[in-house]
């Protein structure tokens, strides 16, 4: 069930619905939500309720264990039990096929998970790693973590909202403001937008193609097809960490913010503040943090290409992931070493000056995207050598195309505060406008897009 | 009751109003799709991830939508065979007979004309691979001097060409339509090279197509074994120019450099000692039936195709006339009368087949990939004119599965088929080039059981 399915706003319904009725028991509210959580995962597939209660009971306890425990190699064990359990429920899904054709194994099909577990994994590490570094406590609820743990519109795709955030939220028993209610709709409103009238538009409309079969089109036209790609997979993601924070929204829940115009970054350090916040956080803060070598002048920079390349790889077992995470590694070192050698003094403000950072520091990500959608290395290559084959020619991209992809670009730089006032002014008008103008948005869903639900691109990570 | 007042009358009125839209009469544009609304009430498990495309016999091919004109079949016919009323293929079959028991230099060479697909050696470096697999491997056969698109290409072959002004029939056109065998022509003074690597260094020989013409210039030919030959283009009038050399054992990789004025040349073939199967994959980007009966000078591409004296030719172009359907019913069939005409003048000896486009997908209103409308209706012309010319027929459109073929493979995983429902993924051209492989080879099986031409 995609976030952006029609059988999911249905769903969402029934639980707001449910969920408001019963707030004022927490008990039963807290049960609706896992109720919630494990349907949505029973709707990819069975196994998972084999899976995720086992692993999330697992996890409480070792919470508890490790608030209790002493010794630091208890502790010590007991965290490292967690990580391992962890990474094996992240890698089953991408890992283990490959482990298995590896070995030769005949047939692997009946162990490909439909739903990555990577999310719910980060989710549950984040929790008994905080307890195990005294950042949080344990609960005491096992209620309450394993609603936490897999709160449903976390699932596909995240934001990865630390457990320990999370848990106080359901102790607060306030109801939803109309501001607050209709922010949610507009978030949800918006985050279909991004999803069907842009990013499906553009990939459907040109990128795919480009991707597939690089050499049968022009450079002009992959050129093209690679710079959309970059908004592509902006909306796409973004879109859906929109209807994830509306949903949440609309339960009360609030989740962190995960992009924050992220093509307006001057460097790839700054790009990184501004792209998958919660991703690169967890990256900085149980990753890299960890990695050896802090106090020493080289290793922070390897470790940064280190926990990048590992971010790479967890995208998929294909070089190109490893490449991309490389290539955003090495950009951060290099960044990091440039700032280590002009101190304290901060770039210029100059408008023609930043402007050109952040060409150049879009340029770098576009560079990267190409190896992260490409099917393989050598797709890859061929798209670079047809962009510089220096072949013109623009048959493929239409006029609509170029209107969608005009729009895209424009809705990206828009200053914010033009995002904000629209979304006050939805929230502002009464509950008919509201309900009218996501009708608009439906209509013109089924007029423009046409395509059906693609599956968010980030939700097979 | 806590339930929120206004965000839950909006979701209300939301719901009330999407429900009206489904159902209310208004206008189309103003109507949710049925398809939409009963998808809320859709609770049934995730559709697993589409398995793998096999190759599907007629009992399993899907039924055609709703968008596939109708038709009424010329007979009863079976998909995965080649409809040869005629028995014209018996040509071909006897060459392969004689390249199966070995007889000394029994080589069978197939022509296969195509457009896009064809252009990238797809579908047929798989035909190629499995009749060489079988018969033996006569050599790679013909490779046109540069890329003129950076989507050509042949499996195995590294191709690297500078210097030459690229005139292909599909686009740019030589203005006299001298394209040579392959449809594109190459004309460079000192200074233009091209380098072929070919799969392996088992090639025994090599043959340069050019243009014979007064003040024709010089090139020379080099292997990475040693110096392969010299070759001056003058001659006294404008013809088709062959030169053939015996290549030094070991050779790899040849390089072709202008050494004196201009030449015009249109391709280099390579062959092995036989017995063996030369299959030469002819693809032109954009091609279509009319390119090659407008565009290819008809004097000399008759010339050439009798130099090549291939067993098979095979016809397999529709998929570019697909955007043309008023075209379709007016000018096609008479164009591909004449293309077959002309053929079948060049070489009244060689099996000739018509082999039919693959199925072209596209988004219909509702965003469902289908079969464009007129591609059947393509596929019956073909089968009709074939059949009343005398060719053999093989319907590609109908083996792969169909209509709606597109759409499978589109959703299959891995993919089969491009973004573009049109350009087959290398799964779905080994699938097809299979296919048209298991064709041939069923109907060489009737051949040697005394059958052939028994529908």
């Amino acid at each position: 069930m995609i976030l952006s399915s029609p059988g999911y706003l249905a769903f969402l319904v029934a639980v707001y619905l449910l969920f408001w009725l019963c707030r004022a028991n927490r008990l039963a509210c807290l049960g609706l939500i896992l109720l919630a959580n494990y349907f949505f995962y029973a709707k990819w597939s069975l196994v998972y309720l084999g899976i995720i209660p086992v692993a999330s009971s697992l996890d409480f306890c070792i919470a508890i264990a490790l608030e209790r425990a002493k010794h630091p190699f208890v502790r010590r064990a007991l965290v490292t039990a967690s990580v391992f359990m962890n990474i094996v429920l992240i890698a089953s899904a991408r890992y283990v096929p490959l482990l298995l054709g590896l070995a030769g194994a005949a047939t692997h099909a009946g162990w490909t998970l439909p739903l990555s577990l990577s999310f719910y994994g980060f989710q549950a590490m984040t929790y008994t790693i905080d307890v195990y570094r005294r950042d949080a406590r344990a609960t005491r609820s096992l209620l309450a973590y394993l609603a936490t743990v897999s709160f449903f519109p976390t699932t596909l795709a995240g934001p990865i909202t630390r457990p320990a955030a999370l848990l106080p939220q359901w102790e607060k028993n306030r109801s939803l403001a109309p501001e607050e209610g209709g922010r949610a709709l507009f978030l949800i409103g918006v985050g279909l937008m991004k999803k069907f009238l842009i990013a499906d538009y553009l990939a459907e409309h040109l990128i795919n193609r480009v991707f597939d079969l690089p050499k049968l089109y022009s450079g002009s036209e992959v050129l093209v097809g690679v710079y959309a790609y970059a908004f592509q997979i902006y909306y796409d993601f973004s879109g859906y960490t929109d209807i994830a924070l509306g949903s949440a929204l609309l339960l009360g829940i609030r989740l962190p913010v995960n992009f924050n115009q992220p093509y307006l970054a001057e460097n790839i350090a700054d790009f990184w503040r501004r792209w998958h916040i919660s991703l690169s956080n967890w990256l900085r803060d149980y990753l890299y943090f960890s990695l050896p070598g802090k106090r020493t002048r080289a290793m922070p920079y390897l470790n940064l290409i280190v926990t990048f390349a590992i971010g790479g790889i967890w995208h998929g077992a294909n070089w190109n992931f490893g490449v991309w995470g490389l290539i955003h590694g090495v950009g951060l070192a290099v960044t990091r070493g440039w700032q280590a050698v002009r101190g304290k003094k901060k770039p210029s403000a100059n408008l023609a000056l930043r402007t050109m950072r952040i060409l150049a520091a879009f340029h770098f990500v576009v560079l990267s995207w190409i190896f992260f959608r490409a099917s393989s290395i050598a797709t890859a290559r061929d798209i670079l050598s047809q962009i510089f084959s220096g072949t013109v020619e623009w048959s493929n991209i239409t006029p609509e195309f170029v209107v969608v992809f005009s729009f895209a670009v424009a809705g990206h730089y828009i200053p914010k505060r033009w995002y904000e006032r629209s979304q006050q002014a939805f929230v502002a008008v009464p509950f008919y406008a509201q309900a009218a103008a996501l009708v608009l948005l439906a209509l013109a869903i089924q007029y423009v897009a046409g395509t059906g639900a693609a599956p968010f691109i980030y939700s097979k990570f | 009751m806590a339930l929120p007042k206004k965000t839950s009358l909006a979701i209300l009125t939301f719901g009330v109003m999407t429900a009206g839209l489904g159902y209310a009469p208004g206008p189309p544009w103003l109507r949710l799709r049925e398809t939409v609304l009963t998808q809320v009430l859709h609770f049934g498990p995730e559709a697993a991830p589409p398995a793998p495309v096999a190759a599907p016999s007629p009992a399993s091919a899907a039924p055609e939508s709703r968008r596939v004109l109708a038709r009424t079949p010329l007979e009863q016919r079976d998909a995965r065979q080649i409809l040869d009323p005629a028995g014209i293929m018996s040509h071909f079959y006897e060459s392969l007979a004689r390249t199966e028991r070995k007889e000394p230099r029994a080589v069978t060479q197939v022509l296969h004309y195509g457009d896009s697909p064809v252009t990238a050696d797809s579908i047929t470096a798989d035909a190629r691979a499995i009749l060489q697999q079988r018969f033996g491997d006569a050599g790679h056969g013909f490779v046109l001097m540069a890329k003129p698109w950076a989507w050509y290409g042949h499996r195995g072959v590294g191709l690297r060409g500078s210097g030459w002004r690229i005139a292909a029939a599909t686009q740019s056109r030589a203005k006299d339509g001298f394209h040579g065998l392959g449809g594109v022509s190459f004309e460079g003074g000192v200074g233009a090279s091209s380098t072929i690597s070919l799969p392996d260094n088992r090639h025994t020989g090599m043959e340069v197509q050019f243009l014979q013409q007064p003040g024709g210039g010089a090139f020379h030919l080099e292997g990475n074994a040693g110096p392969i030959g010299d070759v001056s283009t003058d001659g006294e009038t404008e013809a088709p120019g062959f030169a053939s050399f015996g290549l030094p054992s070991g050779t790899g990789r040849v390089t072709l450099s202008v050494t004196a004025g201009t030449v015009r040349l249109f391709g280099w073939s390579f062959e092995k000692k036989g017995p063996g199967v030369i299959y030469h994959s002819l693809g032109l980007n954009g091609a279509q039936v009319q390119a090659v009966l407008w565009y290819f000078n008809a004097g000399q591409w008759t010339i050439e195709l009798r130099h090549m004296h291939p067993d098979l030719v095979v016809i397999n172009y529709g998929t570019n006339e697909s955007v043309f359907p008023e075209y379709i019913e007016r000018q096609y069939p008479g164009e591909l009368r004449k293309l077959i005409e002309r053929v079948k003048t060049a070489l009244p000896e060689s099996s000739v087949l018509v082999m039919s486009p693959m199925d072209r997908g596209e988004r219909d209103s509702s965003g469902d990939i289908v079969t464009m409308p007129i591609l059947p209706r393509i596929v019956d012309i073909q089968r009709k004119v074939a059949v009343d010319e005398g060719c053999a027929f093989f319907d590609t459109f109908d083996a792969m599965g169909g209509a709606g073929t597109m759409a499978r493979w589109y959703e299959s995983q891995p993919r089969m088929v491009s973004a573009d429902f049109t350009h087959p993924l290398p799964g779905g051209a080994a699938l097809v080039g299979r296919l048209l492989d298991d064709a041939l080879m069923r109907g060489y099986a009737r051949f040697r059981a005394g059958t052939i031409g028994v529908q």
